[in-house]
């Protein structure tokens, strides 16, 4: 049986790798890595030092430290999908305003050409 | 009334409305506003439709749905200088003859925004979802959904802004939208047709209807006055 520690580093490091293939390969924006990247550290810290949790744990009158990365992890998630959809709001506005824009354009464009003929 | 017809344009939001586009923008057409119809990514042949009954026709390239077409078609308004912009359906349950009875009260300046309302077409689930928004929103406004309107050119500007590009119906967010903006909005009631081809888009099944109801209701509390 190997160690806890190992078994969450091996798993950080592999979020973290992942992450940077998927930059190397264009596939994500950096400044959406970053958030990820920090993901991975803390995966990598916490596994290689679970005392941490403990600490923390009992500084914040956790009793039972290990549901203490599950909230805050929930808690984490949960913020990110919210930041995601309002990103996503964003740019649906974004869409709809460039869709409006290209038909407006696109009946410019017509008009001046019909004109051009007569 | 004939120098006052080339401020005003008809503005038809239409998506696969084929069968009776043509229909309703002939008889626009008739009373002499110019019309344009903005085809929303229909697969059917309602731009065609359109443009031989004498409207422009400018085409989204994907689905954005009635009240961004609609809007698209208010920015049109706007661009070319247009004082007045009135929306109705291209289903044909909105007549164009009555948009005299919507225009009196902008021209008399009683009012920014002229919604032409039929009562008694309305259901009672419809009755019950404007008596539940009212409540909500604080708006004083019977048939919220119609998309039969007058807009004057300060409502045009208001509309067009990018943050009315989040709203999806021509119903209580455009109006929440214009009362925050401080616009003086009127009913006014005129006779309409029932739909001849298809239903409401908004109330075709009830899991749309709660999806909708919810979704309202949800824009109409963040956004009560």
């Amino acid at each position: 049986m190997i160690s806890y520690s190992i078994t969450s580093a091996i798993i950080g490091g592999t979020i973290g790798l992942s992450i940077l293939y998927l930059i190397r390969q264009d596939r994500l924006r950096a400044p959406y890595a970053v958030w990820w990247m920090i993901v991975a550290l803390a995966v990598i810290l916490l596994g290689l030092f679970p005392q941490l949790v403990d600490l923390i744990a009992s500084r914040l009158g956790v009793h039972y430290p290990p549901i203490l990365v599950v909230i805050v992890a929930l808690g984490l998630l949960l913020l990110k999908i919210l930041t995601m959809d309002i990103e996503r709001t964003k740019q649906e506005q974004q869409l709809r305003r460039l869709t409006q824009r290209i038909a407006l354009l696109e009946a410019k464009l017509k008009e001046l050409e019909s004109e051009n003929k007569v | 009334m004939k120098s006052k017809q080339r401020d005003l344009i008809v503005i038809i939001p239409a998506h696969e409305e084929e069968a009776s586009v043509g229909e309703v923008v002939t008889r626009v057409c008739k009373l002499g506003f110019p019309v344009v119809v903005i085809d929303d990514a229909s697969s059917d042949g309602t731009a065609k439709a359109a443009e031989a009954a004498g409207a422009l026709v400018i085409t989204l390239n994907n689905r954005l749905g009635a009240w961004m077409a609609a809007q698209t078609g208010l920015h049109y308004a706007y661009e070319r200088g247009f004082k007045i912009a009135v929306t109705l359906d291209a289903d044909g349950q909105h007549a164009p003859e009555a948009i005299e009875i919507l225009l009196r009260p902008l021209y008399a300046r009683e009012a920014d925004v002229v919604i032409g309302s039929c009562l008694s077409r309305l259901s009672s689930c419809r009755r019950f979802a404007g008596y539940f928004f009212r409540k909500l929103t604080g708006l004083a406004i019977q048939d919220i959904t119609s998309g039969f309107r007058a807009y004057n050119h300060m409502a045009l500007a208001a509309l067009i802004r990018k943050e009315a590009s989040l709203l999806d119906y021509q119903d209580l967010g455009v109006l929440l939208h214009l009362h925050h903006a401080g616009f003086v909005i009127r009913e006014v009631s005129v006779p309409m047709n029932p739909r001849r081809n298809g239903k409401s888009r908004i109330f075709s099944s009830w899991w749309e209807v709660v999806r909708y109801l919810v979704a309202t209701g949800i824009l109409g509390l963040a956004k009560r006055t």
